[in-house]
């Protein structure tokens, strides 16, 4: 009996010891493994841009309690920007009708649309009060404070429209200056029209 | 010696047990969410310009980046666009054509403002000690940063062809414009 056992735990063990060394074919792909390739999107367009428009977002972080001493505020700040166009794609040959007699043309523009461009990566410090006892403010806090700052943002855009109108505004009189220039150059009078959005 | 335990040293011993409790329970719960307040919106610029834009851009990139020995990783969402100036392009007509050069390119990257655009996953401090010392990087330094990402950004652009195709893009959107204000054939030139 004992013949036998000797042969059957050394197998054992090389199998063990084998089975340890042993790589997996195709390793497992962890689901919340961090992303580090380059994701990038392009899309072609044809915009002409007017105007922009950057709006200034100021946060505060305040944690202080009863029973911590010193205080811990900070206060950063950034901006938004967004930009007025007109689609050219959408400009159809009637919008441009010359009247060679009169020397003028009319021209129907499309409507002035708005839009969100992005954010500026860097935030200005404007003010920091941190205790002796107290931790400096983190990457992730300075993270939260533009996270609920842009969440803010977001949200005043699409509520209140005194930004876009007043963007709207000043896109719509660059636009007619610009093309009134540009027919005037060629001995034009123009009459420049935007259709409703 | 009885009457001492009873009198003094018995109360003293809960005392000061009750007062470690507390002390306890105080440094051990868990920390409240510092608060943070947001104001209200402030227009602090109105730009009127005439630009063509060709190309508008999203991009995820992986950040890794050290700073005064302080290494930080982090992902970030990027918006942009190319575009181009075209209020003070100058037409030279020769003939029956219309000639203008396209101008240089205006390349604008931003933080995107989608959620969680710029999450910071972790950072440490790799100087000899480092574990002892801080790992939280300054705003200054966190700023640093991103200047480098955006160089970094502004390269690839470059380097992977997007400068070239959003340039050609332009000229022939151009084209089309001026043709229409025209009424002639026209050549943009990229040079």
């Amino acid at each position: 009996m004992k013949k036998h056992i000797i042969p059957f735990l050394l197998g054992a063990i090389m199998t063990l010891v084998a089975s340890c060394g042993k790589q997996d074919a195709e390793p497992k792909k962890d689901p919340t493994a961090i992303r580090t390739e380059i994701y990038q999107e392009l899309k072609s367009v044809d915009k002409l841009v007017f105007a922009s428009m950057s709006i200034t977002k100021t946060a505060k972080l305040e944690d202080s309690e009863w029973y911590k001493v010193g205080k811990r505020i900070a206060v950063y700040s950034y901006d938004s920007h967004l930009r007025a166009y007109v689609d050219l794609s959408e400009l159809q040959p009637d919008d441009l009708a010359f009247d060679d007699d009169t020397k003028s043309v009319r021209l129907t523009l499309p409507p002035i649309r708005t839009e969100v461009t992005g954010r500026d990566m860097e935030m200005h410090k404007e003010y920091e009060n941190i205790g002796l006892l107290r931790s400096e403010i983190d990457s992730k806090e300075r993270a939260a404070m533009k996270e609920q700052a842009n969440s803010s943002f977001r949200s005043e855009v699409e509520e209140n429209p005194r930004f876009r109108d007043k963007l709207r505004a000043t896109a719509e009189r660059k636009a007619r200056s610009y093309f009134e220039t540009l027919f005037a150059e060629n001995g034009y009078t123009a009459i420049v029209e935007f259709k409703k959005p | 010696m009885k009457y001492l335990a009873k009198q003094i040293i018995w109360p003293l011993a809960i005392t000061a047990v009750i007062i470690a409790a507390v002390v306890c329970a105080i440094a051990f719960r868990p920390a409240p969410e510092p608060k943070i307040e947001v104001s209200p919106g402030v227009v602090h610029d109105i730009k009127s310009y005439v630009r063509l834009c060709s190309v508008d851009i999203y991009t995820e990139v992986p950040v890794l980046d050290t700073i005064n020995d302080k290494v930080i990783f982090g992902i970030q969402k990027q918006s942009g666009n190319i575009s181009f100036d075209i209020e003070g392009l100058r037409a030279d007509t020769v003939g029956d054509t219309v000639r203008v050069v396209l101008p240089r390119e205006i390349v604008e990257i931003y933080e995107s403002t989608e959620p969680n655009s710029w999450e910071v996953v972790d950072t440490k401090n790799i100087s000899t000690l480092g574990f002892l010392k801080s790992s939280r990087l300054t705003a200054e330094e966190e700023n640093m940063v991103k200047r480098n990402i955006k160089t970094r950004s502004l390269r690839r652009l470059n380097e992977d062809g997007t400068i070239k195709r959003a340039r050609a893009e332009a000229a022939e959107n151009l084209r089309s414009l001026l043709e229409k204000v025209y009424r002639k054939p026209v050549v943009v030139s990229d040079k």
